[in-house]
């Protein structure tokens, strides 16, 4: 008997131990080495590089840039995180809808979710190009002066249209969301006289807060992550990243920046590490700040 | 919004078994306009919006079909007078385009088989196999989706090329290896959902867990596959920071050629080349989205639910 359990033991390992040993090697040794570089003034040539402790840290804390794309990051992940919740939310309840075709509506909203950054890069230059762009054009059909949205200030706005294209990935989930709420809920709601509006309210989005939640961090981690302003910059290399215009300056263009263009690894891997550790608190908070409100008891029998 | 409460607060007065319709009985005709033109509204709703969600692409298109004077001309120049399909030859052989297209290709051929074969089998070990410690573990596997990759990346970089593995297609490999843990969630949730049964028969007849695995619970995981391989296809395709820091230009993939071969030699970008030829490199994924579709859809709910 108990060699069965061992034989079961045995395997559970065996059958784990690629992601586990994927995990260590590929996630938490680069962690650690960055941590370990974040202490020292490694910058990959100069074979003299040296410890120095906080040093780093004590720089990124004082250089007001650091705080600049703070600010800027956190704006973006402000704006554009309810945004494209809410967007998605609103075009899963429309293509809920019984309406004719809602099949291809649903395929051609979810489409721009599937363009590759890259093609979404492109795609809004064009779109913002100030010469040849169709925003412009739309403008001056109206008698407005064409507007250099890549540039500085406007460019903060091309980059939430391009995370509100995809908020078809949103509709997706909180579409399969909305379908798993039992139907009598809702009849029952407005059986009781409460209106369309309230409903949705009060039963369909309690019910939906999961979803919204995992929305809400997922979305917070890919904004703080996002490599779009150097898809929508001019020059999207190593070299062209000090070139993004300053509204798009954001945290991991920085960081970016000082990694490869700058070669100040120990410097960089401070930075990336200041970011982990904003992240896990951001996350924790969010998962605190909801942990009242956010609704998981759905009786599984319910839904059958 | 008023007019269709209207239809849903009246569901008995319907005959039975007939789908939404016109209220047949109490309302007079004006609820009968008022339900048509809120249908029409709706309609208008949904045809303007999607018409503003494929405008972005449908843009790059007629981009990638214009002149470079029209492209110059100002104002806009909306239509190509001429349609240049030259653009899309030319952007094709410009550069070595199906030279990066098969680098591509390649990549993520590795990458999609092996992290799906890898993510299938730890997934078989978290739904159908129990340790201690295995509760921790998928705790980990959770938190860990949602550790920003890019984090990682750059330190991982680094250590990739201590190792001697930039310019190589090792670090795919090893990442497929690794599998990935939206994957291992993916295939864990339809691993734990299949009866007991099929294992018991199996450990009866003297079958290893990896045989069970391989024989009979793979076999049964065809639409999962599928749908693992195409989302980590696609991923890989669309992915251009790894690409660009890992491997040098004449290795790398077509996301990073789109994105920075086409310019002139002062540095700028060349619109209507980078247009055509970032249609040709973003078509075959939504090909492949639009032919895997119930797949790729389910999955991407499955691991944005929990």
């Amino acid at each position: 008997m108990t060699s069965i359990t061992a034989r079961r033991h045995r395997a559970f390992y065996m059958f784990t131990a690629p992601w586990i040993i994927g995990f260590l090697l590929l996630t938490i040794l680069p962690m650690g080495f960055a941590l370990w570089l974040s202490l020292t003034t490694f910058d990959g040539l100069s074979p003299r590089w040296r410890f120095i402790g906080l040093a780093n840290y004590r720089e990124l804390l004082s250089d007001p840039v650091t705080w600049d794309v703070l600010g800027r990051t956190g704006l973006f992940a402000v704006a554009s995180v309810p945004l494209s919740i809410l967007a998605g939310l609103a075009l899963a309840v429309l293509v809920n809808r019984p309406v004719r075709a809602r099949g291809l509506f649903r395929t051609l909203l979810y489409l721009p979710a599937v363009v590759p950054p890259v093609g979404v890069g492109i795609a809004f230059k064009q779109l913002f190009d100030t010469n040849s762009g169709a925003a412009n054009g739309a403008l001056n059909l109206f008698g407005i002066d064409a507007i250099g949205w890549l540039a500085d200030p406007y460019a903060r706005y091309v980059i939430l249209m391009t995370v509100l294209w995809s908020a078809g990935n949103i509709m997706i989930i909180s579409l399969a969301g909305l379908q798993d709420i039992p139907r009598e809920l809702v009849e029952a709601a407005r059986i009781d006289g409460a209106s369309a509006w309230r409903t949705f309210r009060s039963v369909t989005v309690p019910l939906l807060s999961p979803v919204l939640l995992f929305q809400t961090v997922t979305g917070v981690i890919a904004s703080v992550q996002t490599i779009m302003p150097l898809l929508l910059s001019a020059d999207a290399t190593t070299a062209g990243v000090t070139s993004i215009p300053q509204s798009n300056y954001m945290y991991m263009m920085h960081v970016f920046a000082q990694y490869f263009a700058l070669g100040r690894y120990g410097y960089a891997s401070a930075l990336l590490w200041v970011l982990f550790v904003l992240i896990l608190i951001v996350t924790g908070l969010i998962f605190k700040a909801t942990s009242g409100v956010v609704f998981y008891n759905v009786d599984p029998e319910a839904k059958k | 919004m008023t007019a269709t409460t209207a239809t849903q607060s009246e569901p008995r007065a319907k005959p039975p078994g007939k789908p939404h319709g016109k209220p047949r009985t109490k309302p007079g005709p004006a609820a009968g306009v008022r339900v048509r033109t809120s249908r029409l509204v709706l309609y208008a709703g949904l045809v303007v919006v999607t018409g503003l969600f494929l405008g972005p692409f449908g843009w790059l298109v007629l981009t990638g079909l214009k002149s470079p004077a029209e492209l110059a001309a100002s104002p806009v120049h909306w239509l190509p007078d001429h349609v240049q399909w030259g653009n899309f030859a030319d952007a094709f052989r410009l550069i070595d385009f199906l030279g990066y297209a098969r680098n591509s290709l390649i990549i993520a051929t590795i990458y999609a088989t092996l992290v799906t074969l890898s993510s299938a089998w730890v997934g078989f070990g978290f739904a159908r196999l129990n340790a201690p410690g295995k509760k921790q573990l998928f705790g980990v596997l959770l938190g860990s989706m949602m550790l920003p990759q890019i984090v990682t990346l750059f330190p991982t970089y680094l250590l990739f090329a201590k190792l001697g593995m930039v310019d190589t297609y090792w670090p795919w490999v090893l990442w497929g290896l690794a599998g990935a843990p939206y994957l291992v969630f993916l295939f864990r949730q339809f691993f734990a959902g299949l009866p007991r049964e099929l294992e018991e028969a199996a450990i009866v007849d003297g079958c290893g867990y990896a045989g069970i695995f391989w024989r009979i619970f793979l076999p049964q995981s065809k639409p999962v596959l599928a749908a693992s391989f195409v989302i980590a296809f696609t991923w890989s395709w669309g992915d251009f920071i790894a690409p660009q820091l890992l491997l040098s230009t004449d290795r790398s993939t077509l996301a990073v050629a789109v994105m920075t071969t086409y310019v002139t030699s002062a540095g700028t970008p060349v619109a209507y080349l980078q247009a055509a030829a970032s249609v040709m490199y973003v078509v075959p994924v939504l090909l492949i989205f639009l032919v895997a579709q119930r797949g790729f859809v389910a999955g991407m709910s499955t691991t944005g639910l929990k």
